[in-house]
């Protein structure tokens, strides 16, 4: 694309207008600023806040409601033109229905905005800064300050402040596996290597860090014109897929619209071929859809998925998106890291071998002390090697602290040994300055071993000790002798043999290896004042006695075996994706249990029948290791054969591109996909899962940007919690809505026995709208807060084509048969109302047009009573008080019966969850309140009631508790019966 | 199948479940009088004839057509009050509540058509809307048990000053308290509620003008004719156009 690797520096320096010694002048930079703006790449471009909220304002039910409130404003304006007498009342409904939707539209707002603010606080970062040498001098400046032209230095540890061509490098390496997926250093000089300028060794990138050494280089691109910023807006084209959630939520609202559409279409033909006005129909057309419609379950649903998202958030899991709470308890298969999400990402020694003999360590996070047998005096000598032939250091300061937390100057393995001696030792600094070293010759790969010679605090031994750690096979070279028992002996070839079988054993757990020995030096030969000097290594370096070997590797977190064996019970795949070497993958996934105890890969099968791998049956193999190499040449159906036959799975040195093909692959068998990612080169394939998930502390920017989700402790076993919880979601919001659904045949059938029986209004429109908004809103949320029925991590992940939240079952067993149920129950409510107040239920059929006539004051009762308009009417809103009351009642007993679908509620605990009882006591409180306090505010049509009327309806409620916990009760005793078949929702 | 017949068994029984509970609620309630009278605690004014749609009398004094629904209204009206179909009722003592709480069978009081004058229909048979003096009758609600304190009675008031005088049978709208009070449809089967009538004569200047009329009851301390929600609670309002 550029080819400023190919360039000459002073060629560079014409080009960018810079001197490298100079820099640019501060002027011409801020110039060239103005023009490229600011280097950081733009943040994925987000919708506009405007549409966000006209979104929420169409979406769900509330085109029905806006259809309702439409239709209330043009009945309105017949009436008005006609001149009738309360046309107002339609007014006031179209505008109480607007408010309906605006307001819960809002609040379906807010509540994604807070969570979004959530994550748009994380993802601010401490700005970095870079060393720029500008009008001559150095300067520390931000690093979204830097311009093209810009000189910049860099040193190990740094991360590269934009994609720089490098002018001068001493030692310069730079990891790039945020960029290619290898996480081997690379190093960097100012040569021209390769035509490609991503292969080329005179080029860092941005984002990557500069692992050691120092560097200094012109800046050739900024912000998203650099590598990463391509990469990363590529990411942004790969498609959001709807989550499973919105699907469902979206199947409920095609359902329940479907059925208020049909049955109010159905009722405004049959009222109108039964000779009612068309006016009239149109309002009974507006009154059944506002019955149908559950107004306040899609901001229930908001509530109780915004609930979860915080629990899971205190559980690590921070969620950006609040479908992605479900999504996370649909995955069928996570696809994880390795380094970091699986393991501690840190170095840790697990194995020793001394005496002939393995000894395991203690690798857990939190260890203090190490439980092997440290009596054998070959122990005393081969930690003395450990400690003194280290040059990593704890940074001062942190005694307090425990010795897994301590930061430690040095590499990945001297710090584990460190801390290893400093765990088993003690303090290893004053051991340190108690055997003074007088020389030392550092680690370097060409003798491959790491050597210094100390005075010891044994005040009566005057001689020098030798020591020496590095590569098991250099060492043994070395020496002549091997320590037994504390005891110098011979190294035959016996003993080699023992050394060689110890080594690839713990080489075969892909651990990394080191070999240990030492020297006692002559104290004649070389006396207290004997100048060692480490150039001409004027002191022996072979003849030495081998002392032992230590492995070390970075050590699974120990709440993941756990974990995965959750995730195995509860049918989710695990599969291991690193860019690791396969050996030490395999090992990780068997200690892991991603690969299980018993099961074996082709490989293993033809190393325990000693036949060429062609030659076995590839179905026996449960477990496979595949290859970055071998992925690279395969093509689709080879991959889906792999991902199909073998259900332990491990992908070794795979790039970051190799994640999204296996995530595709993985979503073509039908799986809901997890996948954990870090790597600005995640982005594609954590766009792409079903569930993106980034790492909190490892994971780049780019990263988290495309992920939903984001784990604060980079830990495994987080996920898991988090499947749990988005698992019991589902369940719950099951139990929401079939709570919710329920009353709505209650609120509609009054409607169609109304326009069927022309009986007087049994519950008005406004009424509706208090329960379903009023009553029953903190009893649904406070189902999500229902303790799981069983162990849900104890089944398979749902098939989202079959287990739909909203499913046959659910719809019939709550419209048909609860909702019936409370039906009669509000009926008989309302019949008694009227009958004790002088209309008994035969007078009250087929009265509606008379009942409704305004100029008809002398309407008479079943007792000859006569009554005027005002008083029938104040006589029907004390039935739709006590029809309101009644569903009320009901609604206590759904709400008690949802809180299982299959075990009895006194197995499940009546007082378990103590927010059901918010729910009830709100639920009855607010009953309370709208009768005997707004009672007397006519335009909500409530009245108070007489106390008694609350109870008419307790059969029915006690009735229905007996009929779900019957009906549980025979699901439970008969599985796979009829009545489990079409009861079980 | 199975499914049908569940509901059926289901269904069947909320059914049943549903006659039998209203069985039982209409068992605790009297035949007699309502359990609760406290929604209609004080009655509602109404006339006759009630024109179709709102209050609102228009007729052609000369042209008896126009007339002629109200004028048959009114006779279907006072039928019941004809005196064949008063045979079993008693003359009562006027001015005075004609309390039966002790007597089974409950008699009801003789209302006599003669008391409403020139509005009975039997001098005029056109109830005096072919002479440019409609009749309108003013009736209050039946309410068991309702006992009006005072003197009740009738009174009508024109808005426009000077366009009707009204007269009232009997004379000066008074209401009987012997009518009351009432004891419901099956203990007081022949009961008879009393009527006032309301003749107003139009004044010739006035005719082809609307006037607004409101009867209201008067002069009894428990019967309400303010109410605000209430627009024909103790009272009522109409109009009256006649052309010539």
């Amino acid at each position: 694309i550029q080819d400023d690797h190919k360039l000459s520096t002073s060629e560079l320096e014409e080009k960018y207008g810079t001197s490298i010694n100079k820099g640019l002048s501060s002027a011409r930079a801020a110039e060239i600023l103005a023009r490229d703006g600011p280097n950081s790449l733009t943040p994925p471009k987000a919708t506009p806040e405007i549409v966000k909220f006209l979104k929420q304002m169409v979406g769900g039910f509330s085109i029905l409601l806006w259809i309702g409130a439409v239709f209330s404003w043009i009945s309105f304006g017949i009436q008005l033109a006609q001149g009738a007498e309360s046309p107002f009342d339609n007014l006031y409904l179209g505008v109480v229905l607007a408010l309906v939707v605006i307001l819960t539209g809002i609040f379906a707002y807010y509540q994604e905005a807070k969570s979004t603010n959530i994550m748009a606080s994380f993802s601010k970062m401490i700005p970095q800064q870079a060393l720029v040498i500008r009008d001559a001098e150095k300067k520390e400046l931000p690093a979204d300050q830097l311009v093209v032209g810009d000189i910049v230095e860099i040193k190990g540890g740094d991360r590269i402040p934009a994609d720089i061509r490098l002018i001068f490098s001493q030692g310069c390496k730079v990891d790039n596996s945020s960029l290619t997926g290898e996480s081997e250093p690379q190093s960097r000089s100012c040569d021209f290597t390769h035509e490609n300028p991503l292969e080329t060794r005179n080029i860092a990138f941005y984002s990557t860090t500069c692992v050691e050494g120092t560097a200094t280089g012109i800046v050739i691109n900024t912000g998203d014109r650099t590598v990463i910023g391509r990469i990363a807006s590529l990411a942004s084209g790969v498609g959001n897929e709807k989550t499973p959630i919105a699907i469902e939520i979206e199947h409920f609202v095609y359902l329940v619209a479907g059925v208020a559409i049909s049955i109010g279409v159905l009722f405004f033909i049959i009222s109108v071929s039964m000779r009612y006005k068309i006016l009239d129909s149109i309002i009974f057309l507006i009154g059944i859809i506002v019955a149908n419609v559950p107004e306040g379950l899609l901001a229930t649903v908001t509530v109780s998925l915004s609930l979860t998202a915080k629990r899971m958030a205190k559980k690590n899991c921070l969620v950006k998106n609040l479908e992605a709470v479900e999504t996370l308890g649909s995955t069928s298969i996570i696809c994880s890291d390795k380094t970091g999400t699986l393991t501690q990402n840190r170095m840790t020694v697990a194995h020793l071998w001394f005496d002939n003999q393995i000894y395991s360590a203690d690798t857990s996070e939190d260890q203090t002390t190490q439980p092997f047998d440290q009596s054998s005096p070959s122990w005393t000598a081969l930690s003395k090697i450990v400690t003194l032939c280290n040059r990593a250091e704890f940074r001062p300061g942190q005694e307090n602290l425990p010795i897994m937390k301590r930061v430690v100057v040095g590499d990945a393995s001297e710090t584990a040994l460190l801390k290893f001696a400093e765990v088993i030792l003690g303090d290893v600094m004053n051991i340190r300055a108690r055997n003074k070293k007088v020389a030392e010759i550092p680690f370097n790969s060409t003798n491959k071993f790491q050597l210094s010679i100390h005075e010891t605090d044994d005040s009566n031994d005057k001689r020098f000790l030798l020591v020496m750690k590095g590569a098991p096979e250099r060492i043994l070279e070395r020496c002549s002798t091997i320590m037994i028992n504390g005891k110098e002996e011979p190294l035959d070839s016996e003993k080699a043999e023992a050394f060689q079988t110890a080594y690839m054993e713990l080489g075969g757990m892909g651990e990394r290896v080191l070999g240990f020995c030492h020297l006692y030096l002559p104290e004649n030969e070389f006396p207290d004042t004997y100048p060692f000097d480490t150039d001409s290594m004027n002191f022996p370096t072979s003849n030495l006695c081998f002392v032992g070997l230590l492995s070390m590797i970075d050590p699974p977190r120990s709440t993941v075996p756990d974990a995965v064996s959750k995730c195995r019970s509860a049918g989710i795949k695990v599969i291991m994706v690193t860019g690791d070497h396969p050996i030490t993958a395999k090992a990780i996934a068997k200690s892991v249990g991603i690969i299980s105890a018993t099961s074996e890969t082709v490989e293993d099968i033809a190393k325990r029948l000693n036949i060429p791998v062609e030659q076995v049956n590839r179905r026996e193999a449960t477990a496979a290791v595949v290859n970055g190499m071998e992925l690279k040449d395969m093509s689709l159906q080879q991959l889906d054969e792999i991902l199909c036959n073998h259900s332990e799975i491990v992908f070794a040195r795979t790039s970051p591109q190799q994640k999204l093909i296996i995530v595709e692959g993985c979503q073509r068998q039908g799986a809901v996909v997890a996948v954990t990612g870090d790597g600005v080169n995640d982005s594609p394939a954590l766009k792409k899962a079903d569930i993106g998930i980034a790492m909190g502390i490892a994971g780049s920017d780019a990263a988290k940007n495309a992920a939903d989700m984001v784990l604060l402790d980079d830990n495994f076993a987080s996920i898991v919690t988090g499947v749990e919880e988005g698992r019991l979601i589902f369940d719950n919001l099951k139990k929401t809505i079939a709570y919710t659904l329920t009353k709505n045949i209650a609120e509609l059938c009054p409607f169609l026995i109304y326009i069927i029986a022309s009986i007087p209004m049994p519950i008005g429109t406004i009424t509706i709208l208090f329960i379903d908004l009023g009553t029953d809103i903190i009893p649904s949320v406070a189902l999500a807060y229902e303790k799981a029925e069983s162990d849900i991590m104890n089944r398979r992940p749902r098939n989202k084509r079959k287990d739909r939240l909203v499913n046959e079952q659910l719809a019939v067993y709550s419209y048909l048969q609860i909702g019936i149920m409370q039906s009669v129950g509000a009926f008989v409510t309302y019949f008694t109302v009227y009958a004790e107040q002088g209309f008994l239920p035969s007078t009250l059929l087929g009265v509606r047009v008379d009942w409704e006539n305004n100029a008809i004051n002398d309407f008479e009762d079943s007792y000859g009573q006569e009554w005027t308009k005002y008083q029938r009417m104040y006589l029907q809103w004390t039935g739709y008080t006590a029809f309101f009351v009644s569903i009320t009642i009901q609604q206590v007993a759904d709400l008690i019966i949802r809180k299982t679908r299959r075990n009895s509620i006194f197995q499940q605990g009546l007082f378990r969850n103590k927010v059901i009882w918010v729910g009830i006591f709100s639920q009855i409180g607010i009953a309370l309140i709208l009768t005997y306090g707004l009672g007397h505010v006519t335009a909500l049509n409530f009245t108070p009631l007489r106390f008694q009327y609350w109870f008419v309806a307790v059969p029915f409620a006690i009735l229905i508790w007996v009929y779900d916990e019957v009906r549980k009760l025979f699901i439970r005793r008969y599985p796979g019966s009829w009545w489990d078949k079409n009861m079980y929702y | 199948g199975l499914i049908l017949l569940f509901y059926l068994v289901f269904y069947g029984f909320l059914a049943a479940l549903f006659t039998f509970t209203m069985w039982v609620m209409l068992q605790t309630l009297s035949s007699d009088i309502p359990k609760y009278r406290d929604r209609i605690s004080s009655p509602g004014l109404m006339i006759s004839p009630k024109p179709d749609t709102a209050l609102e009398f228009y007729f052609n004094k000369s042209d008896a057509q126009s007339y002629a629904e109200y004028v048959s209204t009114l006779r279907k009206f006072l039928e019941s009050y004809d005196d064949s179909k008063q045979s079993q009722n008693i003359n009562c003592t006027p001015g005075r509540i004609f309390d039966q709480n002790d007597v089974a069978v409950k008699k009801a009081c003789r209302f006599n058509l003669s008391e409403l004058g020139q509005c009975s229909g039997k001098e005029d048979k056109t109830f005096g809307y072919s002479k440019g003096t409609p009749c309108v009758l003013v009736k209050m609600n039946r309410i068991i048990g309702l006992k009006p304190e005072g003197e009740p009675r009738i009174q009508c008031t024109s808005k426009e000053e000077g366009m009707v005088e009204i007269n009232y049978f009997p004379p000066e709208g008074l209401i009987d308290l012997m009518y009351f009070p009432y004891y419901g449809k099956s203990l007081h089967a022949h009961y008879l509620q009393p009527l006032v009538a309301v003749q107003l004569a139009i004044n010739s200047n006035s005719t082809k003008e609307e006037i607004a009329i409101e009867c209201k009851i008067l002069g009894s301390p428990n019967l309400k004719n303010e109410d605000d929600r209430d627009k024909f609670l103790g009272r009522i309002a109409f109009k009256v156009q006649m052309t010539e």
